[in-house]
């Protein structure tokens, strides 16, 4: 096996199938596609790929349901590509195990990106977690529980603090509102957005320089959240 | 009172009267009983009518005869005189008879036409303006079933959608109608009234009514119906007509980002501009920011038609106001560098029921609108407060003020003040604006204010009834 991170593209538009091709290989990854849903499970499992774009509408079968199928035995990060105005079905995605999305039209720069961030991640989640999260002037040490803006301390109650460790230790990742109020106030609370949005305004104003401008907890509309963290 | 009882009592009156005279035989001279027999005549004619008063001036002939004609007790008569007397009677009995019943005869007719006249004035009365079927037909047979004292009325109504109208709803009649007539008009038989009775035959009279009354009745669905078309046809003129200024307005806005990235594009491709060069840095560049203008217009369009199609239902959740605002200007900061933004939102406003992307969207068109708009340099001051059981949020600008008469309008799809070729953008983001807060159960509205122009909306602070929740605060520290 080479050392080019491998990229397998589910997408039946073979317009975007080009365009990503030429692009991806451009930037040295190793890349196949597919334009079927079906076919995009047997290439996976054949070829174990460290990174699959996945469009969710397919013409055999919904992105949703690939990547449910995905996850039952594989960890590989799954990007999903999708038009504007599905936020439902992204969110479905991102439920089942997706890392990201990208809407299209979408800029390659942000593409790669995300593509950078994800494999990062599945390497940091192989090679064991880093304990100290760096964004900006905001550190974490996720092994002390520790939070600092520039070298000032940060006081956060327990719960403000069980998100941000959530947010850090999942960086770059779209975390949606239903994961994370399941992960931080446990699944009887999944509905309650409203909790979410209260804490996540204290925790902008304790560590953001311009709480209404944020920088590093970003707002991802009608989806959830995520964490910039520097690279 | 059926014309048997009639006769009996007319009999009954005379022998009443002639028992009355007979007393009285010795003192009243013969003439004045004759006379005096022409009241009861006169006044059984003016009750019963013609004929039992000519009956009854037959039989008081015959009476007078009898009873007061010399030799008593028989028909016989013996002097001159008193068979002038009988016979000057019989003529003037029958007169008085035949006159005052042919002037009962008229007015009966009279006050019949009359009766006729106000039940088809009511008719048409109600029947005017109504331009639906259904309560056409049911009219139409209520007031038959009020003249013609029916049991049951049915009203079949062909027409492109058939009906039957019962009165009463509930009857069921398993016999054949008593009398059935069609409701006519030029175009045919538009349908069919069937009535059941209990008691006596349908008079010559009311059949005429009814006749009445049924073309009455198609000239009302006729009318309806004519009615219904033209509605139809108007919005058919009126869709036609929008159709034309999307496409207009599509194509202009559609063509323009489209023309630039084909022109960029291919000189890019044809090798004449050098790929150093800042020229080809120049025309990427607007291949992309014309990509993003398409994509805006297109996100518009489908907007539009979500909002047109009834499907845009909000997803209200608990959010909060700066944090949605705050999206809003990091994702625009690359816009609003020319302009002074003003924020001026409570820290401790409520938490508000709306659905986060759509109240971005509404965010980001009434920025972009007024980015557009006012002279660079100026200020747009965005102020939220709670008013009652609703937010109220004001978006003013300092640009140019719209005329009075347009200040509904400029909500309206396509609407625009100024000439389509001379600004950007689909005149769509103020139409999606109130499409979105009125799903979200509030108004939006535009006003001038002295230095310009301000754009206010409301939005519920009630989700289902429920105001925003007080939520459990954890407040030890770490």
């Amino acid at each position: 096996m080479s050392n080019t991170p491998h990229i397998l593209i589910i997408d039946d538009e073979v317009q975007i199938q080009r365009a990503l091709r030429t692009i991806l290989t451009e930037k040295q990854f190793q890349v196949s596609t597919a334009s079927r849903g079906e076919d995009g499970l047997a290439l996976a499992a054949a070829n174990l790929p460290d990174l699959i774009i996945l469009d969710l509408g397919l013409p055999d079968m919904d992105g949703v349901e690939v990547c449910s199928r995905l996850r039952e035995w594989t960890q590989t990060p799954i990007i999903i590509l999708s038009v504007r105005d599905s936020e439902r079905q992204k969110v479905a995605a991102l439920d089942r195990g997706a890392d990201d999305y990208l809407t299209k039209p979408f800029s390659i720069e942000e593409l790669l990106a995300r593509v950078r961030v994800a494999l990062r991640h599945s390497a940091h989640m192989q090679g064991g977690q880093n304990k100290i999260v760096t964004a900006g002037p905001i550190t974490v040490d996720l092994a002390w529980h520790l939070v600092k803006r520039g070298e000032e301390e940060v006081k956060l109650t327990g719960t403000e603090y069980k998100l941000l460790a959530y947010l850090a230790s999942n960086r770059g990742r779209v975390l949606t509102h239903q994961s994370i109020l399941t992960h931080v106030w446990g699944p009887a609370d999944a509905d309650h957005t409203e909790y979410l949005r209260v804490y996540m305004r204290q925790l902008r104003k304790k560590l953001e320089s311009d709480p209404e401008r944020p920088q590093y907890i970003l707002t991802e509309p009608g989806i959830g959240y995520r964490f910039i963290a520097d690279e | 009172m059926s014309r048997f009882w009639q006769y009996i009592l007319a009999l009954l009156f005379l022998s009443l009267i002639t028992g009355i005279l007979f007393v009285l035989r010795d003192v009243l001279e013969t003439t004045l009983i004759a006379l005096l027999y022409l009241i009861p005549l006169g006044i059984i004619t003016a009750r019963w009518g013609l004929v039992p008063g000519v009956a009854s001036a037959v039989a008081t002939f015959f009476a007078f005869n009898y009873f007061f004609i010399r030799p008593y007790y028989s028909l016989a008569v013996h002097r001159p005189t008193d068979v002038v007397i009988l016979i000057i009677f019989l003529v003037v009995a029958i007169v008085i008879s035949q006159l005052v019943g042919s002037a009962q005869a008229g007015l009966a007719a009279a006050t019949a036409r009359e009766r006729e006249t106000t039940q088809l004035y009511e008719l048409s009365i109600s029947l005017t303006g109504l331009q639906d079927d259904h309560t056409i037909a049911q009219i139409l047979a209520k007031q038959i079933k009020a003249v013609t004292y029916s049991e049951y009325v049915e009203l079949s109504v062909k027409g492109t959608q058939p009906f039957i109208c019962k009165l009463p709803d509930d009857g069921e009649v398993d016999r054949l109608p008593d009398f059935v007539i069609p409701i006519e008009a030029a175009r045919g038989t538009l349908g069919e009234i069937r009535i059941w009775r209990t008691s006596l035959d349908i008079t010559s009279n009311e059949k005429r009514l009814l006749r009445t009354f049924a073309s009455q009745g198609a000239l009302a669905l006729e009318r309806a119906w004519l009615a219904q078309a033209e509605s139809r046809a108007r919005v058919l003129e009126e869709s036609d007509q929008l159709k034309s200024v999307i496409l207009s307005s599509v194509s202009h806005e559609l063509r323009t980002p489209l023309s630039t990235i084909k022109a960029a594009a291919s000189s890019l491709r044809s090798g004449e501009v050098n790929w150093d060069s800042p020229a080809s840095t120049d025309l990427i560049a607007a291949i992309d920011d014309e990509a993003d203008h398409l994509n805006m217009l297109v996100g518009n369009l489908l907007d539009m038609s979500r909002i047109e199609s009834g499907v845009l239902k909000p997803k209200r959740e608990w959010n909060i106001l700066p944090e949605i605002i705050g999206s809003v200007l990091a994702r625009m900061k690359n816009q609003t560098t020319e302009h002074k933004l003003d924020i001026l939102v409570p820290e401790n406003l409520p938490l508000i029921p709306v659905d986060y992307v759509q109240m971005e969207q509404v965010f980001t068109n009434l920025i972009s609108n007024s980015l557009k708009y006012a002279p660079a340099n100026t200020i747009v001051c965005i102020r939220a407060q709670v008013l009652d059981d609703m937010v109220h949020v004001q978006l003013r600008n300092q640009g140019p003020q719209v005329p009075p008469e347009d200040m509904d309008r400029i909500f309206d799809k396509f609407y625009r003040i100024t000439a389509a070729d001379r600004v950007t953008g689909t005149g769509l983001g103020l139409s999606i604006c109130k499409g979105i807060i009125e799903a979200h159960g509030g108004r939006i509205w535009a006003e001038n204010v002295p230095d310009g122009l301000a754009f206010n909306f409301t939005v519920p602070l009630t989700l289902d009834g429920v105001r925003s929740p007080i939520l459990p605060m954890d407040t030890e520290s770490e």
